[in-house]
């Protein structure tokens, strides 16, 4: 029953994704960024082609992708945007220029 | 009126914002927000639950098509989320709050990925 088996994936792969890590960068970059609609695209666009790598490789990923090192790189990322914002929000503190819409 | 230049190298001046911070183009956050997205969902939780599925069932297209649409709702989910905080928060102490999570984030993954890498090392040693 391929139902079955989209549901049960479904519902494993959101219950643990809510809060993860990925989810919380996200809300970050929409949260200051003024272009949701980009955010979304590619968010939506690199978790797809994650899956389709973990679903491609079935259970050889750590075999074939040097998972660590790209987590080192991932977690560089991080600390890069995150500076930035915090610099950012030192220089710019003055100017909240657009009211978001209610 | 003799000087109507109608040349298009008539020099106007860009629309140079320069106190305000340029808007970053579409493609540039889209990219940006991909790369990091992507680097960070590699080698998750999320990855591990998937291959578990993906090689228990047999069926590894219909694990492709919940996880990913499991993983756009969640997005969205993250999407909107940061859009409410930005209406409900100051822009300058929201980017403080995101920089400080992120930086946390950061320093939790490098730490989370050098002691997977550290045992062999230790092993060796």
């Amino acid at each position: 029953m391929p139902f079955a088996l989209l549901a049960s994936t479904f519902a494993t792969v959101f219950l643990a994704e809510l809060g993860d890590k990925t989810q919380l960068a996200i809300v970050s970059i929409s949260g200051t960024s003024n272009r949701p609609g980009a955010v979304f695209a590619g968010s939506a666009t690199a978790l797809v082609l994650a899956s389709l790598v973990g679903a491609a490789a079935g259970g050889s990923l750590s075999s074939v992708i040097p998972t660590d090192g790209l987590q080192l790189a991932a977690a560089a990322g991080f600390l890069i945007i995150g500076s930035r914002l915090i610099l950012r929000s030192g220089a710019g503190s003055g100017e909240d220029a657009d009211t978001p819409a209610p | 009126m003799t000087s109507a230049p109608d040349a298009p190298d008539q020099p106007t001046p860009p629309p140079v914002a320069t106190d305000s911070p340029a808007p970053s183009s579409w493609i540039t956050v889209f990219f940006s927000t991909a790369t990091t997205v992507f680097l960070a969902e590699l080698g998750d939780k999320t990855q591990l639950a998937a291959l578990l599925l993906s090689a228990q069932s047999g069926r590894p297209f219909i694990v492709f098509v919940g996880a990913s649409l499991a993983l756009i709702c969640s997005s969205l989910v993250g999407v909107l989320l940061g859009r409410w905080l930005s209406t409900v928060m100051p822009a300058h102490q929201l980017e403080r709050a995101a920089g400080v999570l992120m930086v946390a984030l950061g320093l939790w993954l490098g730490r989370q990925a050098v002691l997977h890498l550290a045992p062999l090392h230790l092993l060796t040693s």
